[in-house]
């Protein structure tokens, strides 16, 4: 049966079924009570997913332990697969030579999902400004919440989660492209190559290096 | 000095070239012509007796008149007793070396690291790929002196180039199944599958295993 759109909806695109009914929905009194519930059930239980290259996964280690303890927000099931995750937490510096194995992890997810960046390195490259790092891996998959320090201290990283917390308690099911996921191809860049470029312009002692781009 | 010098040079004669004692340690420099017949003879030889290849590496001067050096260090669990074999790979001649893997199994990844890290190839080395970049890697030799910090390439073209490897295929032989590999792998790779050439490294030194 074919339903007949009503006046002024978006028509679906050509050949695929319209799943953005929700989107259509403008902001109401049930929509941000349904919103207030699912980010309040949403940001009380988030299970991470720790990507540990580097000596932040220590400073991860002391976070998760009984003295700071993340079980205190929800994150204490500490999941090793990517498909019962919720926020892949990137804990130390990301060579080129993981940055496809950090997106297929990122892409194995299921939605909602979300990314924390811990440290230095993972956010900037830090000291490791070299032929063999990544320098920050949001070029590599989309970040929410960036935590500055070499490494940083566990009551940083908790300031980092309660962080997402709140950014999540912001979002709304109104909202359609929050969602989205998007399809990387092989190869393809999580920002524009002029920014990534731009992002890594030489600083600290590599000022004179030379590079033939 | 170490006294295996002496008779390296009673038993080699003009092969062995100078020798000297840096920090405690002896130093010896062979000829590439000669350099795998000196180390089986270090190896097997019961008065040496040097069982143990601790570290294969290279070095590259920053004085571009010095030429690449190979460097093996020895050690003699037998005897306790410890030798650094080098060797010069002159500026003019192509960067090869015989591969050291028939004597010692342990030189197998080793040498593929000074193969991924200088570019020096290794005659005969049983599977000669890259061990810390990826295959696909086409920046140059990392630890040479005339490669650039940041590498070659602009930021944006490496997470490019990194990203479209493929994971899987860095893995060895061994840790993927048969059907798994045949698409992911490089084609020499395949070839060398398909020729059964893995695992096929002659047994190192049949006199010395009693």
């Amino acid at each position: 049966m074919e339903l007949t759109p009503s006046p002024g909806a978006v028509p679906p695109a050509a050949g695929r079924p319209d799943r953005t009914i929700v989107g259509q929905v403008s902001p109401n009194w049930v929509t941000t009570r349904l919103d207030f519930l699912v980010n309040w059930a949403r940001s009380n239980s988030m299970w991470p997913m720790p990507f540990g290259t580097a000596c932040c996964a220590i400073e991860f280690m002391a976070t998760a332990a009984s003295r700071f303890d993340i079980s205190r927000f929800g994150m204490e099931r500490l999941g090793y697969t990517p498909r019962q995750a919720d926020v892949l937490l990137c804990a130390g510096r990301l060579p080129f030579k993981l940055a496809p194995v950090i997106r297929r992890i990122y892409e194995q997810m299921p939605q909602p999902k979300w990314v924390i960046s811990m440290g230095a390195c993972a956010s900037s490259g830090g000291i490791f400004d070299t032929y063999a790092m990544v320098q920050g891996i949001d070029t590599v998959v989309p970040v929410d919440v960036y935590v500055p320090g070499c490494p940083p201290r566990p009551e940083g990283l908790l300031y980092g989660i309660l962080l997402l917390h709140k950014k999540v308690r912001g979002e709304t099911i109104a909202d359609p492209a929050l969602r989205r996921e998007r399809v990387f191809k092989q190869g393809d860049l999580q920002i524009p190559a002029r920014l990534i470029d731009e992002l890594s312009e030489p600083f600290g002692n590599s000022i004179h290096q030379t590079r033939s781009a | 000095m170490n006294p295996t010098v002496d008779s390296l040079r009673r038993a080699f004669g003009t092969t062995i070239g100078r020798a000297f004692v840096s920090c405690g340690q002896t130093v010896v420099y062979v000829d590439a012509t000669e350099l795998r017949t000196v180390l089986r003879w270090l190896k097997e030889s019961p008065d040496e007796h040097y069982e143990y290849l601790v570290d294969l590496t290279a070095v590259e001067y920053r004085d571009a008149e010095r030429p690449l050096e190979v460097v093996y260090q020895l050690r003699s669990l037998w005897r306790g007793a410890e030798l650094r074999v080098k060797m010069e790979l002159l500026n003019d001649e192509p960067l090869e070396v015989d591969s050291v893997v028939p004597i010692w199994r342990a030189a197998d990844w080793l040498e593929r690291e000074v193969y991924d890290m200088f570019g020096i190839t290794f005659r005969e080395h049983p599977d000669l790929r890259r061990l810390l970049m990826w295959e696909t890697y086409k920046e140059g030799y990392p630890l040479r002196k005339d490669f650039p910090l940041r590498g070659r390439f602009s930021r944006a073209e490496q997470v490019r180039q990194a990203l479209a490897a493929n994971p899987e295929a860095h893995y060895s032989l061994e840790e993927l199944s048969a059907a798994q590999l045949q698409d992911d792998l490089p084609g020499d790779m395949r070839e060398r599958l398909e020729r059964g050439e893995r695992g096929l490294i002659a047994e190192p030194g049949e006199s010395d295993d009693g």
